[in-house]
């Protein structure tokens, strides 16, 4: 699992490539910390992930508690149909903004 | 297909992976049926890790192998934890509920029941045997 970090004044960009699995999870969570001391909307750009397990979404979970009771929110970029679809039938699809690519997202 | 054997730890879960891919390929499944039988046999391949070995300090294995026949895919994970049956466990009831309101966890074997056509579970000496059961599509 690669991750970069991009920071911004109102925002971050956070750009994953790998798969977010039971292995990788904790990794992804434990690169997200110091991120969400410092701001209130994340961007996850999702476009090279193939692959997420309920441990993506156990992150994911955890990453809207946080933001929303800072008024804050996570931003999902270019999820594949599958991860679409894991997230469609857990429930976890309505609560997050959604768009295909980086250039569709309003800050 | 050669069946497979692998350290019950979370850094086998690649080779988990590959090898459903590997059953899948040659039992001609489509990729997106193929990905989703990954996301069942990850799920539960990872629960046996983290629950049935490492929370009870044990050490142990995933037992991959795969039976193909002109009807379906019948691919096994078994392990040698305490016995223990998931298929018996309630699906989550407040999928639509706020995130705020979940609770963490279930939502694996929820993921697994819902990705392929069977999930059947026995008991078979010292070992639990998870079968995910993939229909072949019939011959044009």
């Amino acid at each position: 699992m690669k991750i970069d970090i991009a920071r911004h004044p109102t925002h971050a960009i956070v750009t994953f490539d790998g798969a977010i699995d039971g292995k990788t999870a904790p990794e992804v969570q434990a690169a997200l910390a110091p991120v969400l001391g410092e701001c209130s909307v994340l961007v996850l750009d999702l476009t090279r992930v193939g692959y997420m397990s309920s441990a993506g979404l156990r992150v994911l979970l955890l990453l809207h508690r946080q933001l929303t009771a800072k008024k804050g929110k996570a931003i999902l970029v270019g999820l594949a149909e599958n991860l679409t679809e894991t997230m469609r039938i857990t429930g976890f699809l309505q609560f997050f903004e959604t768009h295909a690519t980086l250039a569709e997202v309003k800050l | 297909m050669t069946p497979l054997v692998l350290p019950g730890r979370l850094e086998s879960l690649e080779q988990v992976a590959e090898f459903v891919h590997a059953a899948a390929r040659e039992a001609q499944l489509t990729d997106k049926v193929a990905n989703r039988l990954q996301l069942a046999v990850d799920e539960v391949a990872t629960n046996v890790v983290m629950h049935a070995y490492q929370e009870k300090g044990r050490d142990g294995e995933l037992y991959l192998a795969a039976d193909i026949d002109a009807g379906a895919l019948r691919l096994h994970v078994e392990d040698t934890g305490e016995a223990y049956d998931p298929t018996t466990r309630p699906d989550p009831t407040n999928l639509d509920a706020p995130l705020e309101e979940r609770e963490i966890g279930g939502l694996g074997l929820f993921l697994a029941r819902r990705s392929v056509d069977e999930l059947l579970y026995s008991r078979r000496g010292d070992r639990n045997r998870m079968t995910f059961v993939v229909n072949r599509p019939a011959p044009a």
